[in-house]
């Protein structure tokens, strides 16, 4: 029955791309008259239409003429009405990439260039955690380092050049169960509409979940050395964590605090380069290391943070550390929370799992980066995730 | 109505940056106070915001009441500006 829809329409004929964009999104096959090629074509349609000269005109195959229908009026008219209940007349974009961090506009440097139409939507920040990250220096490309703020702002120029659109806002759900189309709904109550999702939203700093950690945000409980260090300006903090992340920022914040305790669980797991850079830093007698130790509450006068008790696990020896200021960097959570009600299929930690394609279990949704569950959280890993995704898409949205 | 904008800053900061972005696209014209380069204004900073952190965002109406915006938070900004 597909084959027998005819559309008749104009290149320079917004409203008839929209229509034919809703076609192809839901793989409908149709057939397409232009009416500037010949003048024949024009001629048959004012036949058919009484001469109405109205485009597009869609002749479905009961006989139906539909003549510059809404999205909503062509889906009734098909039987589709329950594919998505919102998309009167709205634009139907090739590609929705929800999230800003290095794996999102790398793939949207990627789709831009071949000329897939693509909005970025942030709620947050451009660059995402890399941003927030004082200095990147296993970034392929720079010899020295590159500031995570630097190269975020590289990226997004690059994507923009391009034509790429970034829009700040939230994503509050999406509604992805049924076929073809994909919806975004936002916190302001707007609803997008795309042919394909890209979800690289990536993931925060998880809390150590003691007393003290919420009433003291902001406080003297800190998880952005790059945004709050300034403020430790001579004064002694406590950073706590032993991955990359806390030694990254331990050591950055060596530029402010006077001395700095670093709460280790068990042992350090940071790249030997790290670690060797804050040995150098404890021989100078500006960092302690306390091995095998957790935090068992974050202490203050209600108005600011004064001390943190901890437990060291292996003699279960109890102690007070007297701190301005606490900085956590314990791990990774991915930014799903908006996913609970879909359909995609997420790990138990609540990252996104994906095909080899980087596909959801949901066709035509994508995930790249940080928020992929196995992924490296690694920058270069999520550029390059990026570019994949960007490629897989492509192939998606000509299919 | 606004009378006036100021936001506390440092360098490293990338929400900083994105406020300073957010203002310039609605075409708000702001004063930034950079807490690396006016250290001995951090505690100007902490007296409105009651936190250690930037950036620290002082929409100013026309009748001189004042909003204190925490972070980079849209949903609060946004309408502080109308």
């Amino acid at each position: 029955m597909d084959d027998k829809i005819i559309l008749y329409g104009a290149d320079w004929c917004p409203d008839c791309h929209r229509s034919r964009d809703l076609l192809d999104s839901l793989k409908i096959k149709y057939t397409y008259f232009d009416i500037d090629s010949d003048s024949k074509i024009k001629n048959k349609m004012l036949e058919i239409t009484n001469n109405l000269n109205v485009i597009p005109t869609i002749i479905l195959p009961d006989g139906q003429i539909l003549q510059e229908p809404s999205n909503k009026e062509l889906l009734k008219a098909l039987n589709l009405s329950d594919v998505s209940n919102n998309q009167d007349n709205q634009t139907v974009h090739d590609l929705i990439i929800i999230g800003a961090g290095p794996a999102s506009l790398s793939a949207a440097v990627y789709t831009t260039r071949e000329r897939i139409e693509t909005l970025i939507l942030e709620k947050a920040v451009i660059g995402g955690m890399a941003a927030v990250t004082d200095m990147i220096d296993n970034y392929p490309g720079f010899e020295e380092g590159v500031s995570g703020l630097e190269l975020s702002e590289h990226l997004e120029k690059q994507a923009e050049r391009f034509g790429a659109k970034i829009e700040y806002n939230e994503v509050k759900s999406i509604n992805l169960k049924s076929s073809g189309l994909k919806t975004v709904q936002l916190i302001d109550n707007q609803e997008l509409v795309a042919k394909a999702v890209l979800i690289a939203t990536g993931s925060d700093y998880k809390k150590v979940n003691v007393p003290g950690e919420v009433e003291y945000l902001s406080k003297g409980v800190h998880y952005c050395a790059t945004c709050d260090g300034a403020f430790y300006r001579d004064r002694k903090i406590a950073v706590i964590g032993g991955g990359n992340s806390a030694i990254q920022e331990a050591l950055f914040l060596t530029r402010f605090a006077s001395h700095i305790d670093l709460i280790v669980r068990s042992t350090l797991k940071a790249s030997d380069v790290l670690i060797e850079r804050i040995n150098q830093l404890v021989d100078e007698g500006k960092i302690t290391i306390h091995l095998d130790t957790v935090p068992l509450s974050f202490n203050g006068d209600g108005k600011m943070i004064s001390s943190l008790s901890l437990q060291n696990n292996k003699t279960n020896n109890k102690f007070e550390l007297v701190v301005d200021g606490i900085f956590v960097f314990v791990g990774l959570d991915p930014n799903s929370k908006f996913l609970k009600s879909s359909d995609v299929r997420l790990d138990d930690r609540g990252f996104i799992i994906t095909n080899e394609n980087l596909q959801t279990n949901i066709d035509g949704v994508f995930a790249a980066g940080d928020i992929r569950s196995g992924a490296t959280m690694q920058i270069a890993s999520a550029v390059g995730e990026g570019a994949t995704a960007a490629l897989k898409i492509r192939q998606y949205l000509e299919d | 109505m606004l009378k006036g904008v100021t936001i506390f800053t440092t360098n490293t900061c990338a929400y900083c940056h994105m406020v300073k972005k957010y203002l310039n696209i609605k075409g708000v014209s702001f004063e930034e106070i950079n807490l690396d380069e006016n250290p001995h204004r951090r505690s100007e900073a902490l007296e409105l915001s009651g936190a250690l952190t930037v950036p620290v965002t002082v929409v100013t109406r026309k009748d001189d009441t004042k909003e204190i915006i925490v972070g980079y938070n849209l949903a609060k900004l946004a309408p502080a500006l109308i």
